[in-house]
């Protein structure tokens, strides 16, 4: 649920003052409304009770508030064509009928209330069975425009997967993609998409993520050509895209776009957690069609890959699942197709464009030739968006492969490129709860443990992506049963954790940031509170020995605060090194091993094992062995996990 | 007040003024093509240009509205649909730049698939199209460095010049 959203076009400057000049210009004279046709529809749609419809409560985005009425989730004053419209449905369908028979312009567009308003005034027509005699239909050039340019055949869900280095982008994105008439599978870039993300100032600070979870921008929808998301995504943040074609029916598809064409001129308070991208697309769905629930199956916060599962559980809804793979992704896949040799002449080339005259390179195949500058052209172009200060130098030396590549003339093979992670609607769900039982020192205990969000490495990774831990918020509660205590064994605020296996091509950097607080045996104390903040960076490296192992190191800090220590807190850093290794498709551990030494506070060091192991079930369940071991205190615990 | 100018504000008069008419208006070139368009792609430094998008694309510069509901009148676009359809052109190769080159030396793609449907190219002779950017790579790309309407208007003259595309295409 991305933060930043890119818009349209940089022609803001222009148009924006178009729309001041439209405003100025007069509505034409209004005619005298049809009173007594007036008063018949209002009592007509009060008699049919349409305020207290589900349909006019989606058109209005109408949530029941704490003092059992109504509040719109809208926040721009103009939705509204009642004074007491954001939180009385029968005033604003009193007023939206009324302003139907008016001319005026009405709302941030500044349109007339049936243009502005399409939606609303296409169920009312249908709804109250508006005679055109008594209340003429007015013509919505714009609108027709509007829809004649997007030339719309289908609706395509789009799902960016996880990007860890930007807070706003960890647990993905989604959006719209309006497939276009006579599209082709090669022209889909052409598809405007509608994009809701929030207004987020370049000045916003660091704290905008923060402001974000509170609700403190402004969030907008927005049009931007498929082709600008596809750049953003595959080639700039290289997260891999995936496309789920969706079965609205041409009636349902018109709703849709009615109702966008409504909200395009609106604004929403964004809530980061809740109230994002991903909730704002669902709603889109509920107007189009009424007897989707969608929505209200999201209370705290709403993650862009459960909304993408709910989609795809409702029968019917989803035709097609199609995968676009990151730019990185593409190399990767590529280069596994490369004999050693190859390999070797790959990487020469990347250095110097000129080994093409190699005599090892001239003798290939010419197809191999033009696939070895293909995947050269592609790691170049990689580098010159990740490694941005010698960017230039990067563009050069892709221009002079893509000159040899041009000169061999054939057309590059279309190769398919399989994900390394599958389609997200087959991941687990976000929030996870087990229940486990163990032995810590000479003692037993039962544990209960829940976590609000999201995926850490022991997971089952399908569905995710590779490497990436994002946990938000765990509790775990533990009854020892001879020390006859229960307490608050462990609590996790974030712990995030990236593994980037590098290479001879790949060099990005590992990190880990933990906060949190778990229960330690120190000095005389059996089981104490201990408060942790730790972060460290390092470095991956993957094999495939078994089946893919990851091996990782890490340099640390951490600050840890207890009653348990003498001085109540200690400072410190040292060192972690792992192994993450998938045995089969099932069943995953994972080994590290830490020594740290506190030279600040409390005087100390500490030596850490771990060992986990994780066998999936089923695609929401998963147990779980456990064994931590800190100086003279182990810890052993068997888990059963559900994910929700 | 150039010829062009007195001609639209006459024709706003004679039609009512719609909004999209008054839209047009507040663009200073009334002359033919796409008012936006004209600004962007006249004597323009390429590079400068698409900083300017990406910039304000990763900046988030989300202004209400502005970016819906757009169509060739809210863009300024003036005499109908092929001056959208030449802005939109121009727009695609300005952005796409980097993956066109690609695209062009690797003689195809789907970048490449959707500027030649843009540019009125068939389908069933898009192979045909694709050849010959690959083997005018070169060229166009030196255009292209220039400013994108430089490099489509080497892929116009190239398809007008070439022996099967110039009889298929809808120039």
């Amino acid at each position: 649920m991305t933060i930043w959203g890119p818009f349209l076009f940089s022609g803001v400057g222009v148009t924006v003052p178009l729309f001041v000049l439209a405003v100025t210009q007069s509505a034409s004279a209004t005619p005298i409304p049809d009173h007594s046709y007036l008063s018949e529809l209002i009592q007509r749609a009060s008699q049919t009770k349409l305020a207290e419809s589900r349909e006019w409560h989606l058109l209005l985005h109408y949530r029941k508030n704490v003092f059992g009425g109504y509040t719109s989730e809208a926040d721009d004053p103009q939705f509204f064509l009642s004074p007491t419209g954001r939180t009385d449905p029968q005033a604003e369908l009193d007023g939206t009928i009324n302003a139907f028979f008016s001319t005026e312009h009405v709302g941030s567009s500044k349109q007339p209330a049936q243009c502005a308003f399409i939606a609303r005034y296409y169920w009312l027509k249908s709804e109250l069975q508006i005679d055109d005699l008594k209340l003429p239909a007015q013509t919505c050039e714009r609108f027709d425009q509007w829809i004649a340019e997007l030339n719309a055949d289908s609706i395509t869900l789009i799902f960016a997967s996880a990007f860890l280095s930007n807070p706003a982008s960890m647990f993905g994105h989604t959006f719209l993609r309006i497939d276009q008439k006579g599209q082709t599978e090669q022209t889909r870039l052409l598809a405007y998409t509608i994009n809701y993300a929030a207004d987020v100032p370049a000045d916003a600070g660091v704290w905008y993520p923060i402001k974000g979870i509170f609700g403190g921008f402004k969030g907008y929808f927005s049009t931007p050509p498929y082709y600008l998301k596809v750049q953003e995504y595959r080639d700039i943040e290289n997260r891999d895209i995936w496309e789920y074609r969706l079965n609205f029916s041409e009636h349902q598809l018109r709703r849709l776009l009615e109702h966008a064409w409504e909200l395009g001129s609106t604004y929403f308070d964004y809530f980061f957690l809740k109230e994002n991208c991903s909730y704002h697309i669902l709603s889109l769905f509920e107007y189009a069609d009424p007897t989707l629930h969608l929505t209200d199956r999201f209370h705290a916060w709403t993650v862009p890959a459960d909304t993408v599962r709910l989609v795809v559980a409702q029968p019917g809804l989803v035709k097609e699942t199609m995968y676009r793979p990151s730019r990185r992704t593409v190399i990767q896949r590529k280069r596994e197709r490369l004999s050693v040799e190859e390999h070797q002449l790959f990487v020469d080339i990347t250095e110097q464009v000129g080994s093409t005259k190699q005599e090892a390179f001239v003798r290939l195949p010419i197809q191999r030739q033009a696939f070895l500058l293909d995947v050269t052209s592609d790691y170049l172009r990689y580098q010159s968006e990740t490694d941005k200060s010698h960017a230039s130098v990067y563009k050069e030396q892709n221009r002079a492969v893509l000159a040899a590549r041009s000169a061999l003339r054939i057309p590059s093979e279309d190769l398919k490129i399989d994900p390394f992670s599958k389609q997200p609607d087959l991941g687990h769900g976000t929030s996870r709860a087990s229940v486990g039982a163990g032995w810590r020192n000479n003692d037993t205990f039962e544990e209960l443990a829940i976590r609000a969000a999201y995926h850490d490495l022991l997971d089952p990774e399908i569905g995710h992506t590779q490497d990436a831990q994002v946990e938000i918020a765990s509790v775990s509660v533990r009854h020892y049963n001879r020390a006859d205590q229960t307490r608050v064994e462990q609590v996790t605020l974030v712990n995030m954790m990236l593994l980037s296996p590098m290479d001879s091509l790949f060099h990005g950097l590992s990190w880990k940031i933990n906060a949190g607080m778990n229960t330690i045996r120190f000095g005389r104390c059996q089981l104490c509170s201990n408060g942790v903040l730790n972060g460290g960076i390092g470095a991956a490296k993957e094999s495939h020995w078994l089946k893919r192992e990851v091996v990782f190191a890490f340099a640390e800090a951490e600050a840890d605060y207890s009653r348990a220590y003498q001085e109540d807190y200690r400072v410190g850093g040292g060192g972690t090194g792992g192994m993450l290794a998938d045995v089969s498709d099932h069943w995953k551990i994972m080994a590290t091993g830490s020594y740290l030494k506190y030279p600040l506070g409390e005087k100390s060091d500490d030596i850490r094992w771990f060992v986990g192991s994780r066998y999936t079930l089923m695609q929401n369940w998963a147990v779980r062995l456990e064994y931590n071991h800190r100086d003279r205190d182990n810890d052993v615990v068997f888990s059963v996990q559900a994910f929700f | 007040m150039r010829k062009g100018h007195i001609v639209a504000l006459v024709a706003m008069a004679i039609l009512g003024a719609q909004p999209s008419m008054v839209l047009a208006a507040g663009i200073a070139d009334m002359g033919p093509g796409c008012g936006l368009g004209k600004e962007l792609w006249r004597d323009q430094n390429t590079d400068a240009w698409g900083k300017q998008v990406l910039i304000s694309t990763t900046n988030n510069t989300v202004l209400p509205f502005q970016a819906f509901g757009i169509t060739s009148q809210t863009m300024g676009c003036k005499n109908g649909g092929k001056f959208w359809v030449e802005y939109k052109t121009n727009m695609f190769a300005q952005l796409n730049f980097e993956n066109l080159s690609q695209e062009m030396a690797q003689g195809q793609g789907e970048h490449l698939a959707s500027l030649a449907t843009l540019m009125g190219v068939p389908t069933e002779h898009q192979a045909e199209f694709f050849a010959m950017t690959q083997e005018k790579y070169t060229t166009l790309v030196e255009a292209g460095e220039a400013s994108p309407v430089a490099m489509i208007k080497a892929l116009n003259n190239a398809v007008a010049t070439h022996p099967v595309l110039a009889e298929v295409s809808a120039q």
